[in-house]
């Protein structure tokens, strides 16, 4: 029976007081454990990039929950300076309905702005912190020439041609490169 | 200013949609389909070709779980966990005696939301369509519940509203974190072929990271070559 009884209480505290922040919570917090636990099970990927992805959407929900918390909180806190707490002797009913749509903004806010930026902020100096990387791809372990990147659009051309035939030697040894390895005298 | 921000905020309309578990995660996931993929995008460490697929994938995904969420999960929860309710943990006591369904009780409380008794009267006055015939929307309610409208305080059934939400919250997490994200993997890898961001060959871990291959024939690289040459000794 108290397992009916505790289904009965969150019932009527759902049903008096539904904050926006409960759900929200409950589907990161799901999230952050099933989504890893999916990838890790994925047998096609290896075992390096299930890891690294794993890794990165359990840290994307240890952020969201916070961040879902903080902003709706702070949110509700805002209403108390726009509206009285009280009415005569009774709780003023225009603060209640603000604290819950403030609530449900600050949620909104943090799904829209506040978590994207802070995991596009955050995930990667904590993912290198742990020592993990990127995994890299076939292309990347095994480089290749790639020689169709940046194709020269226009052959190079020389600007002021230098007439060779009438300067001397030396002015000829300046004009080549100092630098590198250099076979003969000048 | 100051008025017109009050009012907003303390609009009546925002405030039940606050407090609708369904409507609220519907917007929630709407707005992460936004959000999320416009990050990627103004991401200037990611190059031109990853951040489109990223974006796309990211942007399929909440749309694929948000149309599932909507259109399976929150009926077959909502109605599942008032019957539920309704049988085994309230017995048809304290309030669920008095609707048959969610239509029923959201009918009500709706009404029974509004603060003023003369406006609430007022809609109870008014007809609507139901059920193939045009009747006054008092003719929906048992006498009791319409008597509990026209009262100064009405019932508001807080255990049966409470049912419901836990039932959507619940169908909520397992729908949007379990149910939803297998089922959008069916559709966002024909989709993403579909939009051309990706080939049939190829793994997704490769379309994650796409590299150039075009590339160009020999014939090309050479005289490519023996131009710079030409130019070069000139």
């Amino acid at each position: 029976m108290s397992f009916v009884n505790g289904i009965k209480n969150i019932c009527y505290k759902l049903g008096s007081n539904n904050k926006p922040t409960y759900v929200v919570m409950a589907i990161a917090a799901v999230k952050g454990i099933a989504r890893p636990t999916f990838t890790m099970m994925d047998k096609k990927e290896k075992p390096e990039t299930k890891k690294y992805t794993a890794l990165r959407e359990g840290l994307t929900e240890v952020i969201a929950i916070p961040a879902y918390w903080a902003c709706g909180e702070l949110s509700a806190w805002g209403a108390n300076i726009l509206f009285k707490e009280k009415v005569g002797d009774k709780i003023n009913p225009a603060l209640i309905k603000a604290k819950k749509n403030l609530m449900f903004m600050g949620v909104c806010t943090a799904a829209l702005f506040i978590i994207p930026a802070a995991c596009s902020v955050l995930i990667k100096p904590i993912m290198s912190k742990m020592g993990l990387k990127a995994p890299k791809t076939e292309e990347d372990n095994n480089p290749k020439l790639d020689i169709s990147t940046n194709p020269p659009q226009k052959s190079p051309t020389v600007q002021n041609p230098i007439d060779y035939a009438h300067i001397n030697s030396y002015a000829l040894y300046m004009k080549r490169p100092q630098n590198g390895m250099k076979v003969g005298g000048v | 200013m100051i008025e017109a921000v009050r009012n907003i905020v303390a609009s009546p309309t925002l405030a039940s949609i606050a407090q609708n578990t369904s409507a609220s995660v519907a917007i929630e996931t709407t707005l992460k389909s936004i959000g999320r993929p416009g990050f990627i995008l103004i991401d200037k460490d990611i190059d031109g070709d990853t951040k489109q697929y990223a974006a796309a994938k990211e942007f399929l995904y909440q749309a694929t779980c948000l149309l599932i969420y909507m259109a399976a999960i929150v009926p077959i929860f909502k109605k599942g966990g008032f019957k539920l309710a309704k049988k085994y943990i309230y017995k048809n006591t304290k309030g669920f005696e008095h609707f048959n369904n969610v239509r029923e009780f959201t009918r009500y409380h709706k009404i029974a939301e509004n603060p003023s008794l003369t406006s609430r009267c007022n809609i109870l006055g008014t007809e609507v369509g139901y059920r193939t015939s045009i009747k006054p929307v008092s003719e929906m309610f048992s006498p009791f519940l319409r008597d509990q409208l026209m009262s100064e305080n009405p019932e508001k059934y807080v255990e049966v509203k409470g049912a419901i939400e836990l039932s959507n919250l619940i169908g909520s997490v397992l729908g949007l974190a379990i149910i939803a994200p297998q089922l959008s993997h069916c559709v966002i890898h024909p989709a993403l072929r579909f939009l051309g961001l990706e080939k049939k060959n190829k793994t997704p871990e490769q379309n994650s990271l796409p590299v150039n291959k075009e590339v160009k024939p020999e014939k090309d690289v050479k005289n490519n070559n023996s131009e710079k040459k030409v130019d070069i000794t000139a």
